[in-house]
């Protein structure tokens, strides 16, 4: 290979204003998946066949469709569809956070239904009515189960909210394939935002992996 | 507005065949990728530091990336660094295959790891040798354990195949927006797009479930 690098000619400023949008980005869709999730996975988890199954399928799209088809469907279709003009930042948010809300409320129902039988009974036995063994005995056990998934869930975001770029939203994705064209630094330009995103997720993966071991010390 | 769902009837050799780039990439780069998966899977827990390292920075470096800027860094970067033009099949191939490889090597990596220590204690007794070991006790209860994620990193990797429209190579997804852009009509067809994609992972994911439910009942655990 005869291939000079020059990593002198790539602006790291436009990456990092990029990486900021990412970030924000990352976080508001965290705060709508983390909170909306959780009434998503009681409504997955309901009696009622009604309430069931518009949740179930609500899940299942999002879970059963690329990522990229939602974001693209998401900035064509809404403001066709419903009239509206929102900013390219919010919609954005709003792709980003439905499709965390679908992924978290299957982890948060998969660790509420991994409280043990017996806990239950044994609420009963006590004497506690339904609503307080929710509350104590249910709550208390399944968010701490879900918490290193919902971690995991809003690392994968990070990573997915790159396909912004493809809708023109200005984040670190957006600003590499610009920068890239414009210095004709293509390797420089990818290599140092890949390893700005790597940056990002690694120290979180690596915290994840700490928390799910010291959950198995415990537990076991 | 109204919707025609009828603008699509001209559309269907283009769909289809769009979906067939798309089976088909998928198709090759899971058994490329699964077999990727299962050697790294190997490295990782091998006692070579050298190997574990390569290994795990590999992984660690495509789990800690996002899929598309993979992608663009191997349809950009790969043909100036080696020297060679690649086409947008083989492009796409190397890439996806490089990330199946990594996420299909954390699944072996789990399995082989769940294999108890008392079935090695249990060989040592026996006096098996080290090739019985693994071939006969540890490697087929790992790989059955592996198969329900392992499909379930086929329905990620069907799914993140749609990303290889960004870069211009003609799948499901890119023929949709080609379409929805003459058409002015996104609406009805990446409506039609978001289904065909639909159809086809929510049964497999139906399946991961089945599959892991006999695999379990056969594992008795």
């Amino acid at each position: 290979m005869n291939y000079t690098f020059d990593f002198q000619s790539v602006s790291l400023a436009p990456l990092f204003d990029g990486l900021l949008v990412t970030v924000q980005l990352t976080v508001a869709a965290n705060i709508i998946g983390i909170v909306l999730g959780f009434p998503l996975a009681l409504l997955l988890m309901s009696r009622l066949a009604p309430v069931r199954l518009p949740a179930m399928l609500f899940v299942e799209f999002f879970r059963c469709t690329p990522a990229i088809v939602q974001i693209v469907w998401f900035f064509y279709c809404v403001p066709m569809l419903f009239n509206v003009f929102l900013g390219s930042m919010t919609m954005g948010v709003m792709a980003l956070g439905l499709n965390l809300m679908a992924f978290n409320a299957e982890v948060y129902r998969a660790a509420i239904q991994a409280v043990p039988r017996e806990q239950l009974d044994a609420g009963i036995a006590l004497g506690l009515n339904p609503l307080q063994r929710v509350l104590y005995i249910v709550l208390p056990d399944a968010l701490r189960a879900s918490v290193p998934v919902l971690l995991t869930n809003g690392i994968v975001i990070f990573q997915q909210s790159a396909l912004v770029a493809i809708v023109a939203v200005q984040d670190l994705m957006y600003q590499a394939k610009t920068l890239s064209t414009e210095t004709y630094r293509p390797i420089e330009t990818f290599t140092i935002a890949a390893l700005i995103y790597f940056a990002v997720s690694f120290p979180v993966t690596q915290i994840v992996g700490h928390l799910e071991r010291r959950r198995q010390a415990i537990t076991s | 507005m109204s919707l025609d769902f009828s603008v699509l009837d001209r559309f269907q050799a283009a769909l289809a065949l769009g979906l067939w780039t798309t089976i088909k990439l998928t198709f090759i780069c899971v058994v490329l990728g699964c077999s990727l998966g299962f050697l790294v899977g190997l490295a990782r827990a091998s006692s070579n530091v050298l190997l574990r390292a390569v290994s795990s920075v590999y992984v660690e470096f495509f789990r800690g990336t996002p899929v598309l800027i993979q992608l663009f860094w191997i349809f950009f970067c790969l043909p100036l660094i080696l020297g060679v033009e690649l086409s947008n099949l083989a492009s796409g191939v190397i890439a996806l295959t490089l990330y199946m490889g990594a996420i299909t090597s954390e699944t072996f990596r789990a399995s082989l790891k769940s294999v108890g220590r008392e079935q090695f204690d249990a060989c040592v007794a026996l006096g098996l040798p080290k090739r019985v070991q693994i071939t006969s006790v540890v490697l087929p209860q790992a790989v059955l354990r592996a198969v329900p994620t392992l499909l379930s990193n086929c329905v990620s990797l069907f799914k993140e195949s749609a990303l290889v429209s960004a870069v211009g190579m003609a799948d499901l997804m890119f023929v949709g927006q080609n379409i929805s852009n003459n058409t002015a009509r996104p609406v009805e067809v990446l409506t039609i797009v978001a289904l065909i994609y639909f159809a086809i992972a929510f049964p497999l994911t139906r399946a991961v479930t089945l599959v892991e439910r006999r695999i379990l009942k056969k594992l008795a655990i």
